[in-house]
């Protein structure tokens, strides 16, 4: 078998003294998309900051396709082919749609008929500044740019927050389509559980820090209780059932 | 009359090119890295003086002018890379009012060095342009005036070109709205800043070598270009390339103007002459109106700061460390031979001008430079109420100190609305402005020869320099006016440190940390800033009438601009924040003690002090930003360091409130987040 397009082993992170997430384990395969879900505050969003770099693990390896990325700077993994589409979107109020497109760092080349065909919208919009169009076209926009770069591995992180779930009930079927088609890893990390576990393959539940659940989203899909179960914490979960 | 106000708006233009190209520095290295630089000026000056030696054979080697040209914009390319290398990327993560002291630690050195290699004479270099006329409109002038607004434009052109359409240009756009977003995306926001740091050294070369046709080469000239600079530069809000260049045109052309103006019979005058400083005056009100209705949309930019001013420390048993130090400097007044003890009293009294800005700006939070200047309006106010109007010690000194306070307060309302570098800017400019306006001026001021000051005393008892008591050492001036001096210092200093302590300065503290945080918790920001400035002028003005009497005459030179960012430099190797770093500021300055030894044992001018402190000014806010004294004094006491500041590393998290914030949100950034950024090494 392959090595996954990325993977962590037990790798805890936080800020100052203190650990956010301790001892995660986690894969993405190419062309599969894993969800992480679990309640605000359980390290969703620091698991993936660790992964492109911008908080530092103090134990365990991240690995992109089996290579280690402990020494490589936020810019050099993104370069190594990281795509992360963080809260609040990620994309430069200033800049036109247009100019997304041809923003990058020397030597990359940036495809906007990859933007052009899976967000067709944008196309009408390629003169406007970012801060000017709608949230969902600035999510769509942070998106398709992320797209464009042609990434082994995409991080999105929710995609949902702010935007009425109409519309992310549309970008992410997207990402779905883009990711089977390129063969590229997506790491989604979602509040709205079931339009998450709607696209998902697989999904780990992060509760305190802690992987507390990883079973296929089909699994969950069909056995809902099992997800409470884990949001709530087992034995809070075991008395809430007994009442 | 009309044709003459014409030619002189065409001539204007050749100045005016030079400031649209200080401005431009501005901007470039503002977008390109978020650094307010002040040294723009400084670097261009470097640049002329390359140019000059090349020309002319300075160095046993002349070049033809194509050959100098070419490697004056060479030597520029370095000097930026330098400084980008030296001082902008060690401070990428420093608070803007950090950058912008470092500009001015560069340039303090770059001044200093000129002087020491060149001397501060001025030079004639030859022109790069041809000398020739044009007749435009019935009216002849000389043809490199339009040459030079044409060659800064053509400079300007580039730059938004670049800006706009090229891939560089719309990364360091991008990154500077939101850095950490760009390394997202692969991009290297250090290249950017490399990019612009360079392009802005290169126009300062350009700057440098067309001064040439209006000007000589000389120390200062160029260097405080950087005032009218700056107003253009606000008025483009330190992003607009073109309105930038546009408003230095004006300022240029409206100057000269001014200059014809300045011929005719009802231009006010001053002792005989047109009166001096209008145009100084006319920069001052551009800037302001400029901070003022343009500042607020000044963007700011998404950088990740890591740090913010240096933690203030509270002084522990202030008598006791009084009681130690002030007999052993008493003692040294009597027995210090006269140069030393001339040092030490200088030392004293910009001590004293010292804790003045360790009120205001390591206190309150808000970088003045005009504390210099409010001395001298206490100086030249004891002068003139003693000498017009027979009012000696010590009601004129009060009256001087007085107006100091009241005039702080006054410049105190504006920082109620402008804060942080940009009141660095407009305070600089009204230094400058009090300095030609006031100082100078032959009626209000001391006018070139300088306005004598009557020794102070007291019931008879006189305390001056020419006291008829002398110490051990012999000579003048007086241990009595030292021992004074002292007094007068451990006063102030006690004051310092108690207000340190006291609930004033904790809400000072506070509304340093975060205004609207202050705010919220029921600090009245208004009142404890304007109170601070009040307290830190009075402080200033104190110095300024010590200063008075200690030469027994007093000039403009004593109260320049330049000297106003030597004394933001010392203070801060030393520590902006607490009492034993204005004393020790004071000690080491240039023209105190320390500076008289080194010249005295070792040869060296003041200029070498003040070429290295420049550089350590950059030095010590990357390695040790509380300063040698605070460090020294309040190392040992973790317990008063409620963090360290290695630990302090919270930055901004990615989601930040980069988008949409206004200038002054810059210091409140930080509050959002707890998300470490680890270096990038690679661009």
């Amino acid at each position: 078998m392959t090595d996954p397009v990325l993977s962590l082993e037990k790798v805890s992170a936080g800020y100052g003294q203190s650990d956010v997430i301790r001892d995660i384990d986690l894969e993405v395969r190419a062309g599969e998309i894993v969800t992480l879900l679990g309640p605000n505050g359980a390290g969703k969003t620091t698991t993936l900051r660790v992964i492109s770099g911008h908080v530092k693990q103090s134990r365990g390896t991240v690995r992109l396709k089996g290579r280690d990325l402990a020494h490589l700077s936020p810019t050099q993994r993104a370069r190594a082919g990281i795509a992360h589409v963080p809260e609040g979107r990620g994309i430069f109020f200033g800049l036109t749609v247009a100019e997304h497109l041809r923003l990058g760092y020397r030597g990359e080349t940036i495809d906007p008929r990859v933007v052009y065909t899976y967000f067709p919208a944008l196309r009408e919009l390629r003169d406007r500044p970012a801060g000017l169009l709608s949230g969902g076209e600035q999510q769509m926009l942070a998106v398709a740019r992320n797209l464009a770069r042609n990434p082994e591995l995409l991080l999105l992180d929710e995609l949902s927050l702010g935007l009425a779930p109409l519309l992310v009930e549309g970008l992410l079927p997207v990402v779905r389509d883009y990711s089977r088609e390129r063969n590229c890893g997506v790491l989604l990390v979602e509040q709205h559980v079931p339009l998450a576990l709607e696209v998902a393959d697989h999904c780990y539940v992060l509760s305190h820090g802690d992987v507390v659940l990883h079973e296929p989203a089909e699994r969950l899909r069909d056995d809902p209780e099992l997800l409470v179960e884990s949001y709530l914490g087992g034995s809070a979960a075991k008395e809430t059932l007994a009442t | 009359m009309a044709s003459q106000i014409f030619a002189y708006a065409i001539i204007g233009l050749g100045s005016g090119a030079l400031i649209s190209g200080v401005g431009l520095g501005v901007v470039l290295s503002y977008r390109g890295s978020g650094v307010i630089n002040l040294s723009t000026g400084a670097i261009a000056m470097l640049a002329g003086y390359c140019y000059w030696a090349l020309a002319t054979g300075e160095f046993g080697v002349t070049f033809a002018t194509g050959w100098a040209i070419v490697l004056t914009l060479l030597f520029s390319a370095v000097v930026g890379i330098v400084f980008e290398l030296g001082v902008v990327r060690p401070l990428r993560r420093q608070p803007p009012l950090a950058k912008l002291v470092a500009t001015l630690g560069i340039l303090l050195s770059a001044q200093a060095a000129i002087v020491l290699a060149f001397g501060d004479t001025a030079h004639p270099q030859p022109s790069i342009l041809p000398g020739g006329n044009v007749t435009l409109f019935g009216v002849t002038v000389p043809d490199y005036n339009l040459w030079m607004a044409a060659i800064i434009l053509a400079a300007a052109l580039v730059v938004v070109a670049v800006y706009r359409w090229t891939r560089f240009g719309i990364g360091t756009r991008a990154a500077a709205e939101n850095e950490a977003y760009a390394t997202l995306f692969g991009l290297s926001p250090n290249r950017y800043s490399m990019g612009n740091t360079v392009a802005m050294a290169l126009v300062m070369g350009l700057v440098g070598m067309l001064a040439a046709s209006i000007a000589e080469v000389d120390p200062t000239t160029l260097v405080l270009l950087i005032v009218p600079g700056l107003a253009a530069a606000m008025f483009g809000r330190l992003t607009a390339f073109t309105t930038t260049y546009v408003a230095g045109i004006v300022i240029g052309m409206a100057e000269s103007v001014l200059l014809y103006l300045s011929t005719q019979s009802w231009f006010p005058t001053s002792n005989g002459g047109p009166l001096p400083g209008v145009d100084e005056l006319l920069v001052l009100l551009v800037l302001v109106v400029a901070t003022f209705f343009r500042a607020g949309k000044i963007p700011s930019r998404g950088d990740i700061v890591e740090s913010r001013l240096p933690r203030a420390p509270r002084p522990v048993a202030p008598l006791r460390t009084a009681a130690v130090f002030v007999p052993i400097a008493a003692l040294a007044m009597w027995v210090l031979p006269f140069g030393f003890r001339e040092g030490l009293i200088t030392s004293c009294i910009f001590a004293v001008s010292l804790l003045s800005l360790v009120v205001v700006t390591g206190y309150l939070g808000q970088l003045s430079l005009v504390q210099l200047g409010l001395a001298g309006v206490a100086g030249f106010l004891v002068s003139h109420l003693s000498t017009n109007f027979g009012i000696g010690f010590p009601w004129a000194a009060i009256v001087g100190v007085a107006a100091a306070a009241m005039l702080g307060v006054g410049f105190g309302f504006p920082a109620l609305r402008v804060r942080g570098v940009q009141l660095a800017v407009v305070t600089l400019a009204a230094t400058v402005a009090l300095e030609t306006f006031w100082f100078s001026n032959g009626s209000w001021g001391a006018g070139v020869i300088g306005a004598s000051v009557p020794a102070p005393s007291l019931f008879g008892f006189d305390f001056g320099t020419n006291a008829s008591f002398h110490g051990l050492g012999g000579g003048e001036p007086s241990p009595l006016f030292g021992w004074f001096c002292l007094i007068v210092l451990v006063v102030v200093a006690l004051l310092v440190a108690n207000l340190r302590r006291s609930r004033l300065g904790q809400q000072m503290l506070a509304v340093r940390a975060n205004e609207r945080a202050a705010a919220a918790t029921g600090v009245n920001v208004r009142n404890v800033k304007l109170t601070g400035f009040g307290i830190a002028a009075g402080i200033a003005g104190v110095s300024g009438v010590l200063l008075s009497y200690s030469y027994g005459s007093i000039t403009a030179s004593s109260f320049s601009a330049l000297i106003a960012v030597a004394l933001v430099a010392f203070v801060y190797i030393t520590g902006i924040t607490s009492v034993p770093g204005g004393v020790f500021g004071g000690l080491i300055y240039s023209g105190g003690i320390f500076a008289f030894a080194l010249l005295d044992w070792f040869g060296l001018q003041g200029n070498w002090l003040n070429l290295i402190v420049g550089f350590l000014v950059v030095l010590s806010l990357i390695s040790r930003p509380e300063g040698g004294a605070t460090f020294l004094f309040y190392g040992k006491h973790p317990s008063l360091w409620a963090r360290s500041p290695k630990k302090a590393q919270a930055t901004r998290p990615l989601s930040g409130t980069a988008h949409g914030g206004t200038a002054h949100g810059a210091d409140e950034r930080n509050q959002h987040g707890l998300a470490p950024v680890e270096a990038e090494v690679t661009s």
